[in-house]
């Protein structure tokens, strides 16, 4: 946007144009009803903090809407959304301490208070916490969102190639734990008390 | 452990992915699946990990997409804000700096030019203070018996300083309030 028409349109207080241009009201409405639940269980149960992940999606949001988010379709949109989510979540995990991700503590990720997230029926509460948090991201975005190692490469900015050995360690240790927690068993008495 | 992918694992992903696992995929597969643990731990994991995502997306507690589109749109106007009031500030640090500049460079001129018929810093000081009020031609508004001794000087420089003092709370008020 040129400054002149941002100095008339601000001083005029009209509503300015967000960068998402093809995306109006009505549209960031329906997009944010499909994809707004997903990524909230995606940072709640990645970062195991409910309340930072309300905090997160709302930022996530706010910086898709001022962004120049990918004009091709939603598919785009929320792989885009998801870029943004990680990325906070990164930054959220790195401002304590200017550390890597990788070589933080694991008590840092977890939430404060473990009934916190006892309330949820979390059946893979146990598991989650026995992981590190980039195994939480890649077992998340894989098996839980379905994208493919190529999508996980753009949003976790992790290379393509390595993506492939990082989810398939990721995933038999997470498998050991399920089964050490007896979990086909424990899901479908959940299932049936949910009847 | 050793990384060994299964051939079978695209296939199996996708029976999950359409929701045809257990019972609506190929009897191949489900036998494929018993005994190959690659594959029996893509079915348990995927299987945790969807059960889970319908969980906690029911607990999502989700505000209106207003508040988020409004919240945009303030922080948008915020940064354009800003962009216009950048260059403002920069006009006024340049006109600050050049009006220093000046003032420096007057009083250098002042100091050689008096420096000479006068002996120290003082005396200069003194006379330069005495010789303002007739610059201005100020000494008119003064009793006449005040108007040769030095106290007219003093009174001079009393109040441009209070006039400095003035404008100094009156720009930060008025910026206060902006």
């Amino acid at each position: 946007m040129p400054l002149e028409s941002a100095i008339s349109t601000v001083l005029a207080g009209e509503a300015l144009p967000l960068a998402c241009t093809h995306m109006q009201n009505d549209a960031f409405a329906g997009f944010y009803e499909r994809s707004a639940r997903p990524l909230w269980a995606y940072l709640a149960r990645v970062s195991g903090d409910p309340a930072l992940a309300d905090d997160l999606l709302q930022e996530s949001y706010i910086r898709f809407l001022g962004a120049d988010t990918p004009d091709d379709g939603e598919v785009a949109a929320r792989r885009y959304l998801f870029r943004i989510a990680t990325n906070l979540l990164r930054d959220h995990w790195r401002r304590p301490r200017q550390r890597s991700i990788e070589e933080m503590h694991e008590e840092l990720f977890a939430a404060a208070d473990p009934s916190a997230q006892s309330d949820t029926r979390a059946m893979l509460g146990p598991v989650l916490q026995a992981m590190r948090p980039r195994e939480r991201q890649l077992l998340w975005l894989a098996y839980a969102e379905g994208y493919s190692h190529k999508e996980i490469a753009v949003i976790t900015g992790l290379a393509s190639a390595s993506i492939r050995l990082l989810l398939f360690r990721a995933r038999h240790k997470a498998a050991g734990l399920l089964r050490q927690q007896d979990f086909p068993r424990q899901q479908d008495v959940s299932e049936r008390s949910s009847r | 452990m050793r990384f060994r992918a299964c051939p079978h694992d695209a296939e199996v992903k996708d029976v999950l992915h359409r929701g045809h696992w257990p019972h609506s995929c190929a009897p191949e597969i489900r036998a494929h699946v018993e005994g190959c643990k690659a594959c029996r731990d893509l079915v348990l994991v995927t299987q945790a990990f969807r059960s889970e995502r319908a969980a906690a997306s029911a607990m999502a507690r989700i505000e209106s997409p207003g508040v988020l589109w409004w919240r945009a749109q303030l922080r948008r106007r915020n940064a354009a804000l800003e962009k216009i009031a950048r260059p403002m500030l920069g006009a006024q640090v340049f006109a600050a700096a050049v009006m220093l500049i000046a003032a420096t460079l007057f009083l250098a001129t002042q100091v050689k030019q008096s420096f000479g018929q006068n002996s120290s810093w003082f005396s200069w000081l003194l006379s330069w203070v005495g010789e303002l009020p007739r610059t201005f031609h100020m000494e008119v508004l003064l009793p006449v018996s005040m108007q040769n001794s030095g106290i007219a000087a003093w009174l001079v420089l009393a109040a441009i300083g209070g006039a400095v003092l003035l404008s100094g709370v009156l720009v930060y008020r008025f910026s206060d309030e902006r």
